[in-house]
């Protein structure tokens, strides 16, 4: 369970200092899909980051099962990351000198997974597993970047539009994908998105703007 | 223009290379030049031997510091072009897509030339400074009574006119050549793929893999890792054998030269290999990889070219020496007995692997630093 209260983050200096998270206050039980929703601007990448612990924030609390977040070193947030998280980006971020089954071994050898190949299997790479990410299309290229995700097992996946950067098409595929594997692995997945159609597959919608959460949606389909 | 005046500041690894060239080649070539002059005046057979030693002297050392240091020069313009080109593609792509020539964008690359300039003109003017010294030194006996310093212009026109130019014109070739590439890979940072693709699973582990791919992406910084180690090796060898061979004054120069192009070297290598796999590293910090797991992957691959490096370096210090005191020296009356010196080897040696690792772990260390958020944003 993540357990977030009170969670401000500011940046700029001096005049053009400006509250990007205000007070944001939620809770997220294991093995939920939440999607944040939000214009540009509203906060929610920033909100993802800070919980995620890519930075810090300037006030409030985060809480992993009774380990709040700002209270561990360096070291200790280093382990709380190989352990629990992992990560999906717009842009993907592939090590584009190594081929498909190197970027996915990235995420396995850190759970010491010796299965990996059956993620890139799930994504629909098997044939592909030894091209380059230069070789691949964008949306190879994503599928790429969740089975490495997801070869680490992680207890929590944050995704950060990751299908910004694809066409309508593919970016339905892809997340057939991920919601497929969360629904059999039962991880948490936290997805920031501005894609209102996404929304309709999560558990519950947190609308974002200005910094604060402006509704919670359950989902009951 | 693509390059600006002020990334020449970044040049400086070359401004220094050529520094050193340029400083130990003008001290021994004008010497060489005053020498000869004075050729006709040696009466006696002492000072006609001497005299003959000496030109040999100015020669080895300008061919074998001045030619070894001019090819690492080549080598680290032609990496710091390649550098250039990739961590500037998109704007070199923009150029391109909206109609600049190849040669038109190449041309800026011309500037470069501009720190081979500065080092020649520095490493020019400090040789003059050290030249009354050095004469001194070098005619410590009065065996030639004639001899004094004169400026020699064609000097400074091949040291430092033409390393100039030519450095310019390379560095805008090269950049022809470097930008021989679709548009489109410079817009969008296309990396060629490499090595083989076996359709075996591979038993690397990742941090493994990841070591040998860092080093199959810079293969040229594993020459500078290399030269450094050299340089260290070889110079600071040098330097303690030079004390008895030559004089304190020789023996600190070549100490100072090793030093400053040993850790210069290093430098350029290290930040450039840290810099170029920022967006990696921060990647294997977000899934979880400590610094220590990203210094094995992105550093420790060139371990064995260090040490290698210091290797030869032992082995060429001692082979010059052999060379100058078998071969350039023989016959010469008061010269020492040279051996290959062990217990400066290995304390050269320790000295080295406190340095280089300790270089290592403080970079691994820097890796901390590198901020996840900015990286993920852009």
């Amino acid at each position: 369970m993540i357990e977030i209260k009170d969670l401000t983050k500011y940046y700029g200096k001096g005049e053009s200092r400006f509250k990007a998270l205000d007070g944001v206050s939620v809770r997220i039980e294991d093995g939920e899909f939440i999607v944040i929703l939000g214009a540009s601007g509203s906060g929610k990448s920033t909100f993802l980051n800070v919980i995620s612990g890519l930075e810090p924030s300037d006030g409030g609390t985060v809480d992993y099962d009774s380990r709040q977040l700002d209270k561990l070193s360096e070291k200790e947030l280093t382990k709380f990351r190989r352990d629990n998280t992992a990560y999906i980006f717009q842009q993907y971020y592939l090590l584009p000198h190594l081929n498909v089954e190197k970027n996915v071994r990235m995420g396995a050898d850190l759970d010491n997974n010796k299965d990996y190949l059956k993620f890139i299997e799930a994504v629909g790479l098997s044939e592909k597993r030894k091209k380059f990410p230069a070789e691949l299309s964008g949306g190879e290229q994503q599928r790429v970047a969740i089975a490495r995700a997801l070869a680490k097992n992680p207890k929590v996946l944050f995704l950060d539009e990751p299908t910004g950067a694809l066409d309508e098409k593919t970016g339905r595929q892809v997340l057939d994908y991920i919601i497929k594997l969360q629904q059999e692995q039962g991880f948490t997945m936290i997805m920031v998105t501005h894609n209102g159609n996404i929304a309709e597959t999560a558990d519950r919608i947190i609308k974002m703007n200005s910094g604060k959460i402006v509704s919670v949606t359950e989902n009951s389909a | 223009m693509i390059v600006s005046i002020k990334d020449i500041v970044k040049l400086f690894g070359i401004s220094i290379m050529t520094c050193c060239a340029v400083t130990v080649c003008n001290l021994f070539l004008n010497y060489y030049l005053d020498l000869t002059a004075i050729a006709d005046l040696n009466d006696n057979p002492y000072s006609q031997m001497f005299y003959d030693a000496q030109i040999m002297t100015a020669k080895v050392v300008c061919a074998v510091s001045g030619g070894c240091l001019a090819i690492t020069t080549v080598v680290m313009l032609f990496f710091y072009i390649k550098h250039y080109i990739d961590s500037h593609s998109k704007e070199i792509g923009i150029l391109k897509a909206l109609g600049y020539s190849d040669f038109k964008i190449a041309k800026g690359f011309s500037v470069f030339g501009l720190s081979v300039f500065i080092g020649c003109m520095i490493g020019y003017l400090l040789s003059f400074v050290l030249m009354p010294q050095f004469y001194e030194l070098q005619n410590e006996d009065g065996y030639l009574l004639e001899l004094s310093i004169h400026f020699h212009w064609i000097l400074f026109v091949l040291l430092v006119i033409l390393p100039t130019v030519v450095f310019a014109v390379i560095a805008v070739c090269n950049s022809l050549l470097k930008l021989r590439q679709p548009c489109v890979n410079l817009l969008k940072g296309i990396v060629k793929a490499r090595g083989k693709s076996k359709n075996i699973r591979d038993k690397k582990t990742f941090v493994a893999e990841m070591r040998s791919s860092v080093l199959r992406s810079r293969k040229t910084l594993v020459f500078f890792i290399a030269f450094s180690s050299f340089c260290f090796s070889a110079m600071i060898q040098m330097s303690a054998s030079m004390k008895d061979l030559s004089s304190e004054m020789m023996g600190l120069m070549i100490l100072i030269i090793g030093i400053v192009l040993a850790f210069t070297t290093l430098y350029i290598a290290v930040t450039t290999v840290i810099r170029s796999n920022q967006k990696n590293i921060a990647m294997m910090r977000v899934f979880g990889y400590d610094s220590a797991d990203c210094k094995r992957s992105v550093l420790d691959g060139y371990r064995p070219a260090a040490y290698i490096g210091f290797v030869i370096g032992s082995v060429y210090q001692y082979a010059l020496l052999r060379i100058m005191v078998d071969i350039v020296f023989a016959g010469v009356e008061g010269v020492p007995e040279y051996e290959f010196d062990f217990p400066v080897c290995f304390i050269t040696l320790a000295v080295f692997i406190v340095v280089y690792e300790g270089i290592m772990f403080a970079y691994g260390q820097s890796m901390k630093r590198i901020p996840l958020k900015q990286i993920m944003s852009e």
